[in-house]
């Protein structure tokens, strides 16, 4: 029998939340870490996700009710793992948990950040806007607490926001935590980061002010993001009406990623359709290798390729260029099926970039082996360790929610043994 | 839509592995290629059409094709190709294959392409001035004349008899060959493009002329930049060295004329004062040939990443060019020196001058010829223009 029943879940998105709350539920007792100050990992960047199509927090929420609810699940925020030891039934987890700087007393009224002087970049909205160092990334964040950025804030030399804060919430002296977890098995489920597209200088990534990614894209359409969920252009806020999507901005590509993102084609799909509710005179070309729709998605395709405003161009873009006057960006490609190379303006360009599992960067500090391209080789994992969703290969929320649900069973098996 | 039959001839698809091309089938036809290429055309741009065409082993719709000239291996596309399927290198093989396809005679165009071959190929000139040394008993009892005990390589092998006959014998039949070829190849790029041409040969041949002496196309290249400037030393030099081997045969043309008795008491040395012009522009001419060829070489080490390092048919012509240039200069300051070892020197640069120019419709030195040809049809047939 297992020494210890606990099941430890790295990562707090929608892989980790799910695995978390299926072990929980099942009557295991959960421990679940995420690494920046909010749950909800990726899917809570993005304006609509499949397979639904319904904004995140149909989901998201219900998970976070779940795991509330449970009693059984202990959750840990601004916490990374630093050492991994022990085997099946009796691993000791060592636990960083950074500081927050807010504690439990906080209500979420914004006070801190009226208060704080000092601004940085948006992560969570890809550096599309900025925020304040005293900041809560949006209004369904959980947990709903805010938090202090330390990269950016001053301190106590400055303390204005603890001066603002009436529920004396904020304690800019809180130190850096470690832990030390025992527990009888563990889900690895850290998640993504999206390709640097700064790596492709012949498309123009993060230098031309109006070729934005995926994600910023997501950020621009969401409600809750930069601009409200109008999509407009960074480079003057105009209306952006005619926008080009480009396929495989980074992925399939022996100098970037040579794997398939497998999420791209139905993300610039579905944002073609952001931008078609939004605007009617809006028109987007669509441009790539080859359009790849897995499984039922390929319905989704039919129905976008049917609007005579959408063009689906076969021929990868190789280059982008500004028109500094305007701030037009001129996309050019082969239509190789008319076998004709095309220059063409747009008002915004958004690069299909790829799927960087984030253990490619930053690896976990266990002995586990990785493919070339940072992915986490399920195979080779030493029993009772397992891995979920985008740490394997590049997949789908729905898929993530498929794998995660199976491992909670093989992790409770685990700790049952 | 009319039926098209499209035929893969499999054989090709190997020869051009084979030549170079074994990065071909990686292609997954994505046309980054014809996108990042600054010398392609809009419409039907390569190199993405060749690339599925040598897939499909379609060797007629390649070979009858100057596009595949006016690809310059800039290797932009090779830089920036998602697979790696090395379009640049592709297309190199492709014209190799071409050349190989119509020059006449084809089993020397198979031979020079092939190291098994060197030896023999060497071996022609290297015994041809061996019996010429020994039929002048240079290698037993007679002493090789000098003047003054000063070397003069007229006095070892006669011009008239050694040198010049047998090089205009070997450029005789470089160029005829070399028209036989390129005859071929125009007629397969009428027949593949038929009714394309529009306007004067004369004014096509003299725009390309002016594109080729300023490098227009070779310039824009990104990836290996340095490579035009590299070509252009070369090619300036080879053309340095052209007017000084002219200049060199007008001097001694009173000689000629003397020693073939057409004209008696003739003023042999009157030409003499040719040396003080072709002199120089022989020596400026080798030292411009010996820095390109040099520049050349180390432009394929740098870029050997991203463009790759080329095949032996690359090579071949580089090392024969690099030779040519060091054996030239050697010879001369040997000479100057008044050693003994300026004789084999000597030897040597005629056989490797030689190789170059008799096996030139074969080698890559055919590059000049071809791809001049393929840059006046495409003018003609509209594929050169409007790509600024």
């Amino acid at each position: 029998m297992a020494e210890n029943k606990k099941v430890l879940v790295i990562g707090g998105g929608f892989s980790g939340l799910t695995a978390a709350v299926e072990t929980a539920e099942a009557g295991s007792e959960v421990i679940i870490i995420e690494k920046t100050p909010f749950f909800g990992g990726r899917v809570t960047q993005l304006n609509k996700y499949f397979p639904k199509l319904c904004p995140p927090n149909c989901g998201l929420e219900i998970n976070f009710k779940r795991i509330k609810n449970s009693g059984d699940v202990a959750f840990y925020t601004l916490a990374e793992v630093e050492k991994i030891s022990g085997q099946e039934g009796n691993f000791d987890v060592t636990v960083k948990v950074k500081p927050r700087y807010v504690n439990d007393k906080c209500v979420g009224c914004n006070a801190c950040a009226e208060a704080c002087p000092v601004e940085m970049p948006n992560e969570f909205n890809f550096g599309l806007d900025k925020t304040k160092a005293a900041y809560i990334t949006h209004n369904q964040a959980f947990p709903f607490m805010y938090a202090i950025d330390d990269r950016y804030c001053k301190g106590k030399a400055c303390g204005k926001c603890a001066e603002a804060c009436k529920y004396d919430a904020i304690d800019l002296d809180m130190k850096p935590e470690t832990l030390t977890l025992k527990v009888g098995s563990i889900i690895l489920a850290a998640g993504w980061d999206l390709y640097d597209v700064s790596k492709l200088d012949n498309l123009g990534g993060g230098k031309i002010r109006n070729v934005v990614t995926n994600m910023q894209m997501e950020r621009l359409a969401s409600p809750n993001g930069p601009t409200g969920g109008k999509i407009l252009r960074p480079s003057d806020g105009k209306e952006a009406k005619n926008i080009a999507f480009v396929q495989c901005a980074g992925s399939r590509d022996e100098n970037h990623l040579p794997y398939c993102s497998f999420i791209c084609c139905m993300a610039s799909l579905k944002q073609a359709t952001y931008l078609r509710e939004q605007y009617e005179d809006s028109t987007a070309r669509i441009f790539y290798i080859d359009i790849r729709t897995p499984g039922r998605y390929e319905q989704f395709y039919w129905k976008v390729k049917d609007d005579p405003n959408v063009t689906l161009t076969k021929g990868k873009v190789a280059r982008i260029t500004e028109d500094a006057a305007t701030g037009d960006v001129i996309v050019e490609a082969e239509d190789i099926l008319a076998g004709r190379k095309i220059r063409q303006a747009f008002d915004m360009v958004v690069l299909a970039a790829g799927m960087v599992p984030s253990t490619k960067n930053s690896k976990i500090p266990a002995d586990i082996k990785y493919t070339d391209d940072g992915f986490v080789m399920p195979a080779t994992l030493q029993k009772g360790i397992y891995a979920v969703g985008t740490l394997k290969s590049p997949v789908d929320v729905a898929k993530s929610v498929q794998e995660a649900t199976g491992v909670a069973i093989k992790s409770i098996q685990s700790v049952r043994r | 839509m009319a039926e098209q039959i499209v035929k893969p001839d499999l054989n090709f698809i190997n020869e051009v592995i084979n030549a170079g091309g074994e990065s071909l089938k990686k292609c997954y036809q994505c046309s980054t290629c014809t996108v990042v290429c600054n010398v392609t055309p809009d419409e039907s741009p390569f190199p993405r059409k060749e690339m599925v065409q040598a897939q499909w082993g379609l060797k007629d719709r390649l070979f009858g094709n100057p596009d595949i000239w006016l690809c310059h291996q800039c290797s932009d596309c090779t830089a920036y190709c998602p697979r790696g399927a090395k379009p640049g290198e592709v297309l190199g093989a492709i014209r190799k294959l071409s050349i190989e396809e119509f020059s006449v005679p084809g089993f020397l165009a198979k031979m020079v392409n092939s190291p098994k071959f060197l030896l023999v190929l060497l071996a022609v000139p290297t015994l041809l001035y061996i019996l010429i040394i020994a039929s002048q008993g240079f290698f037993g009892s007679v002493d090789i004349p000098t003047e003054d005990g000063k070397i003069v390589y007229g006095k070892f092998l006669f011009s008239l008899y050694y040198v010049d006959t047998i090089f205009t014998a070997a450029a005789l039949f470089a160029v005829f060959s070399l028209f036989l070829g390129v005859t071929k190849y125009w007629k397969a790029m009428d027949a593949a493009n038929p009714n394309t041409k529009t306007g004067s040969v004369g004014s096509a041949v003299s725009a390309t002329i002016v594109d080729i002496l300023g490098h227009n196309r070779f310039r824009k290249c990104e990836v290996t930049k340095g490579r035009a400037t590299a070509h252009m030393l070369v090619f300036y030099s080879f053309i340095g060295l052209f007017i000084t081997t002219i200049l060199a045969f007008a001097r001694v043309i009173p000689e000629y004329i003397h020693h073939l008795k057409i004209s008696e008491g003739i003023d042999v040395h009157q030409l003499d004062w040719l040396a003080y012009i072709y002199k120089p522009i022989g020596n400026i001419s080798a030292a411009a040939l010996m820095v390109g060829i040099l520049l050349v070489m180390s432009n394929r080490f740098k870029n050997q990443e991203k463009a790759g390092l080329g095949s032996y048919y690359d090579w071949l012509f580089i090392s024969l060019v690099a030779g040519v240039g060091l054996t030239g200069l050697l010879a001369q300051f040997l000479r100057m020196a008044n050693t003994v070892a300026a004789y084999p020197t000597y030897v040597a640069h005629l056989c490797l001058v030689f190789f170059l120019f008799a096996y030139a419709p074969y080698s890559k030195m055919a590059h000049m010829v071809y791809r001049t040809t393929a840059l006046v049809y495409a003018r003609l047939s509209g594929r050169d223009q409007g790509n600024a």
